[in-house]
């Protein structure tokens, strides 16, 4: 090949590469990105006056006499299209038995659609679920609520070659003739006068209770649920790794029992995590009964275990790490050997060893399938610490998955579900990012 | 050359003297330099059991493997005596609700392989490129900077994998799966043609004439290109009628865990390729290859053993992960059709054993229960047999580099 | 004194010293060999090295020196298939006996080493790691013995207005001096050093030597040194050993200039080494 040729080769050989390192930061963009975005309107939404008044009535949020004033003008707002309905219904009475018939049922549609968009209507009982005692709370909500209200979906089957094709009728058509026809286009003009959006920054998403499902509130169950299955497997699992890591590293000889341990724990980091979660379903809640059935003690013990090699692995490394001369200078001062590990080797290593308990805390955090049949719940109150002995508790990776796949609205409730998994993602990588700047600092020092 | 031994001046009799007025000389009240018996015996006692503490707890640390294999397979082996095993390893009938019930666990194993063995396709050509990229490549600022993003993707939870492609990946696949597809195809196809037809008009020039080499080597280039071109315009437009009729496929979960496994398959490669060492590469250097030719040729032999490690160990990440299949694979416990087809939805060993424990739970010692866990068994095999054989290789190789 | 230093007919401060009429042995080694699984890196030396002065051991790199200097407080029992056979003993004890409490004796033999290795502590919890050990509890007293054992050390001034900073961003030459006062804070008998200046620069070195001729008397120091004329410098009696075995040993000052072996001659002139 000549030599142009080899050169060009080279250069596209380069760019392969290139391209990998791209796709792979690329897909990370992908990836992170819409959770990103999207997770952040669980935060900073446009709410409307539904959404103060909630926050007013279940979580005792907000000024009572600022939100009733609001109440009351968002009331007056609406009060002209809740009167066209009472004419409209008036009318109905009076019209013949077919068309009224036909009449009565689109406006029960229509009325539950209104129900949605603005909550009860004035005369209708109050609801016993929290979700239908109220509006939308959200204007990106509330506006396609509103398409429900001025469109009747179809579907049009016609062509019987092909699917059938979804088809938006404008309610205003249904009504045409009636008293009702100006209706829509007043409710789409004064939409916003009815709900008053305004800008909110909801932080308490982290620290308030779920209502109804996580229709309202926030996610305060599956952070605490989260925190304790972290800390307890943290618990667990980093004394018996550190413990290990000084054993294999300042006091196992060179022989095969030594071989052996360092098997089975290699061994231990390649159990796939879910059977992780049936051996803690077999093991702690069916055979050793630490508890009734599941419970954030069993999930601890279950997380522990997937985490300690990782913890072992990080403290060996750390510990192999200190100089030896702190050692001999330890030791030539009178300081027996457990001495000198406890005083001198350990303090040195100590930072090693953080960031492997920090990145394995990480992990234990985000890790669904060993607390599946040990630890998670869909819904439940935030626990006591007596209680994690006992209870099962929501967390954050379950509920993840539970809110997208089984929550009967997981179509309404995006932004919670995105939500939950910014979250869950920050608190990983804030985890991370301690991690990679503790090992920073530390290589950084060992420099000088 | 000796000196006079003069009396011992040891100070073991008065030290317990010392020791009672400690406040004159802090440090002298100290011990004696010989032990007593009774000391020396408590101390060797003592050093013995501490140490024998610190083993009982790093063997239980290690023996919770032998745990988990134990309690899994003793719960796995009430199924098999109960439905024996040609059943569940060679039928594709999965009805475990149904009156009678049926455990043809095939299709599920077909699934796990499957999801796999596409994640690896994406992951050890991608991720073995990035390693050679950062170890040979990347200058070194750039190398810092890619590092980071190679332990978030690996920190990343799966179940955010799995609601990525649950939520965002798969209603796009299902919308414009066929447009995402053929450019796909184009991106991947393009380079592919321009480089061989660039290659191959090379060689082939070089091959037919000594003079006007320069010109035939163009003529060939372009006429291949524009070959190579075509078909890869071709292939995609066929592609891009595709319809995906659910997001929820095979594909889509390859893809997922592709990327989930990448940072495995990289940073174990990566140190593969670091520890062929500087002379090996220069020794090639010196020899007039270039980059490309050092890497093919010396590097990545060199380092077979570890990439093949990586790759292990890649495919087991896959085979193991949960969350993303159960969330986004369809779970559907049929063996597409035509069996290569990755855009119909599987189910694998993983999501079967998570979304079938639920109902299980209540019906503790069924068949029903017992097969998941002949699943959890089978999992642990596959995974176990993986880490050893891998450790083998990783162990084979270092023992080459050491001095064959 | 302060004379100019030459090698050969030198006058030299360590030697210009008298002796005490009466040599009392602190440590003496008989026969005493240290192996390494079966090579031999000391053979069968003997000397005594004397209370209260310094005894220099000189000697190519690779002539075990430095194993003999760490075997003396047992800091070999380290090395897995390092052993041992003859007699070294300490104020009479044998140093390999049975009954010997190796802690103490490490209490009692502290060790310098070749490049400084304060702990990454503050320079207080380093000089107070050693009476600490001992239970030394009391926040006074801990620091009248730090005190006491910086200004010894001649790194009092220098350092005490930061003793709660991190003693690793003290120069090369303070953190060998604070490992000095760290071993001095255990109030031992005997200091080892190896090699204690090799790390150092010239300026950093003289003060170290300077600490030593001050503490001479007070301790008993055995010095390993490759650089000859700090041998000479400093030491009353000086150990040449060649390939494991003892060559030669004296009085500093008639070794270095009346040497009695050839080896010995060719060494500190400059043959070899």
């Amino acid at each position: 090949m000549r030599i142009e040729t080899r050169k060009l080769l080279d250069k596209s050989f380069s760019g392969a590469g290139w391209i990998s390192v791209f796709l792979m930061v690329a897909a990370l963009a992908i990836i992170l990105l819409p959770i990103a975005w999207r997770g952040a309107g669980a935060f900073v939404f446009r709410a409307t006056v539904e959404h103060r008044r909630m926050m007013l009535e279940l979580f005792g949020v907000g000024d009572p006499a600022e939100v009733s004033a609001e109440t009351a003008a968002a009331a007056e707002a609406r009060r002209p299209i809740y009167d066209m309905l009472a004419r409209f219904r008036a009318e109905l009475s009076a019209m013949p038995v077919a068309d009224r018939r036909r009449m009565a049922g689109r406006l029960a549609q229509l009325e539950n659609a209104l129900r949605d968009l603005l909550g009860p209507l004035p005369g209708d009982p109050i609801p016993v679920l929290p979700r239908q005692r109220y509006g939308q709370t959200r204007w990106d909500r509330a506006l396609k609520k509103l398409e429900t209200v001025l469109f009747r979906e179809t579907w049009d089957y016609s062509d019987p070659t092909r699917m059938g094709r979804k088809v938006m009728v404008p309610r205003a058509e249904d009504f045409k003739g009636t008293s009702l026809e100006p209706f829509f286009a007043d409710v789409k003009m004064r939409v916003a006068d009815m709900l008053r959006p305004k800008l909110a920054f909801y932080w308490r998403f982290l620290t308030d209770e779920s209502r109804d499902s996580h229709f309202f509130g926030g996610i305060w169950p599956e952070m605490l649920g989260t925190i304790y299955l972290t800390i307890g497997a943290a618990m667990f699992a980093v004394p018996m790794g550190i413990i290990s890591a000084v054993y294999l590293t300042e006091y196992a000889g060179d022989d095969r029992l030594t071989g052996a341990l360092r098997t089975f724990i290699g061994a231990l980091a390649g159990v796939p995590s879910i059977v992780f979660g049936l051996f803690g379903l077999a093991f702690f809640i069916n055979t050793m009964k630490v508890s009734q059935s599941k419970s954030v003690l069993a999930g601890s013990l279950t997380l522990a275990l997937l985490i300690l090699p990782t913890i072992i692995r990080a403290s060996e490394e750390a510990i192999r790490a200190v100089p030896a001369a702190y050692k001999e200078a330890a030791l030539s001062l009178g300081a027996g050997k457990g001495r000198t590990i406890i005083t001198v080797v350990l303090p040195a290593a100590m930072p090693g060893i953080l960031t492997g308990i920090i990145i394995s805390m990480g992990r234990a955090a985000g890790e669904t399938a060993p607390i599946i049949f040990t630890a998670a719940v869909s819904v439940g109150d935030p626990l006591s610490l007596l209680e994690t002995l006992s209870q099962p508790t929501p967390a954050l990776p379950w509920n993840v998955y539970n809110m997208c796949t089984e929550h009967q609205k997981l179509d309404e409730l995006r932004h919670v579900q995105f939500g939950m998994v910014l979250v869950l993602v920050m608190v990983v990588l804030a985890l991370n990012v301690a991690a990679i700047w503790l090992r920073a600092r530390i290589s950084r020092k060992l420099k000088g | 050359m000796t000196i006079e031994k003069v009396e011992d001046r040891t100070a073991a009799s008065s030290d317990k003297a010392a020791a009672a007025g400690a406040g004159s000389r802090d440090i002298r009240a100290r011990r004696g330099l010989l032990l007593s018996k009774n000391v020396a015996f408590r101390r060797k006692l003592f050093s013995w059991s501490s140490r024998s503490l610190l083993l009982l707890i790093t063997a239980t640390s290690a023996s919770a493997v032998m745990f988990i294999f134990f309690y899994v397979v003793k719960e796995a082996i009430p199924f098999f005596l109960q439905r024996g095993f040609a059943e569940f390893f060679l039928s594709t009938r999965w009805y475990p609700s149904r009156e009678p019930p049926e455990f043809g666990a095939l299709a599920i194993f077909f699934g796990s392989a499957m999801v796999s063995l596409g994640a690896a396709l994406f992951a050890v050509p991608v991720g073995v490129a990035a390693a050679v990229c950062l170890s040979d490549i990347l200058p070194f600022k750039a190398r810092q900077a890619v590092k980071p993003a190679i332990e978030i993707l690996a920190a990343v939870p799966s179940v955010a994998y799995g609601f990525f492609a649950l939520v965002v990946f798969a209603p796009l696949l299902q919308e414009s799966g066929g447009k995402i597809l053929a450019a796909c195809a184009l991106l991947f196809f393009v380079p592919i043609a321009v480089l061989s037809a660039i290659a191959i008009g090379g060689m082939a020039a070089s091959r037919l004439s000594r003079e006007n080499a320069g010109v035939w080597r163009w003529i060939i280039a372009s006429v291949i290109a524009a070959a190579g071109l075509a078909a890869a315009w071709r292939i995609s437009a066929s592609i891009s009628g595709v319809q995906i009729s659910s997001g929820t496929n095979a594909m889509n979960v390859s893809l997922i865990l592709g990327i989930m496994a990448l940072p495995t398959v990289i940073s174990v490669s990566e140190d593969a390729l670091q520890a062929v060492g500087r002379e090996l590469r220069e020794a090639s250097y010196a020899l007039g290859a270039t980059r490309a030719e050092t890497i093919i040729r010396v590097v990545i032999p060199a380092a077979a053993s570890g990439i093949l490690a990586a790759a292990l160990m890649g495919l087991m990440r896959a085979v193991g992960e949960t969350m993303v299949v159960w969330m986004a694979s369809g779970n559907s416990a049929k063996i597409p059709s035509p069996f290569y087809n990755y855009l119909e939805p599987v189910r694998t060993l993983t999501a079967t054993i998570a979304g079938d424990m639920g109902e299980a739970d209540h019906t503790t010692g069924s068949a029903r229960y017992h097969v998941l866990f002949a699943m959890a068994a089978c999992l642990l095999a596959i995974s176990l047999t993986c880490n050893a054989v891998s450790e083998l290789i990783a162990r084979r190789a270092r023992r080459k580099m050491a001095g064959e | 004194m302060g004379s100019s230093i030459s090698l050969l007919g030198m006058e030299c401060r360590g030697c210009a010293q008298e002796l005490p009429a009466e040599i009392r042995p602190r440590i003496s080694a008989r026969d005493f060999s240290v192996y390494y699984g079966s090579i031999a890196a000391v053979k069968r030396v003997a000397f005594d090295m004397p209370d209260g002065l310094i005894t220099a051991i000189i000697g190519p790199s690779g002539c075990g020196k430095s194993t003999f200097l760490r075997s003396i407080n047992r800091m070999n029992d380290l090395i897995p298939r390092c052993s041992v056979s003859g007699s070294l003993t300490f104020d009479g004890h044998e140093i390999y006996g049975p009954d010997i409490d190796v802690i103490a004796l490490r209490q009692r033999i502290g060790m310098v080493f070749q490049k400084p290795n304060p702990f990454p502590k503050s320079i207080f919890d380093n000089v107070a790691y050693g009476p600490r050990l001992q239970g030394v509890r009391d926040r006074s007293k801990l620091a009248e013995i730090v005190e006491r054992s910086l200004a010894r050390a001649a790194l009092w001034d220098e350092v005490k207005d930061r003793l709660h900073d991190n003693a690793l961003g003290l120069s090369g030459g303070q953190q060998q001096r604070l490992c000095i006062a760290r071993s001095l804070a255990v109030e031992p008998d005997v200091l080892l050093m190896d090699e204690p200046t090799s790390a150092l620069d010239p300026r950093a070195t003289a003060k170290i030597e300077e600490l030593m001729l001050e503490l001479r008397g007070t301790y008993t120091i055995v010095i390993v040194t490759h650089n000859m004329q700090q041998a000479a410098r400093v030491s009353d009696l000086t150990a040449f050993l060649y390939e494991g075995e003892l060559i030669e040993f004296d009085r500093t000052g008639t070794l270095f200039s009346r040497p009695k072996c050839k080896k010995t001659e060719d060494y500190i002139t400059g043959r070899f080494g």
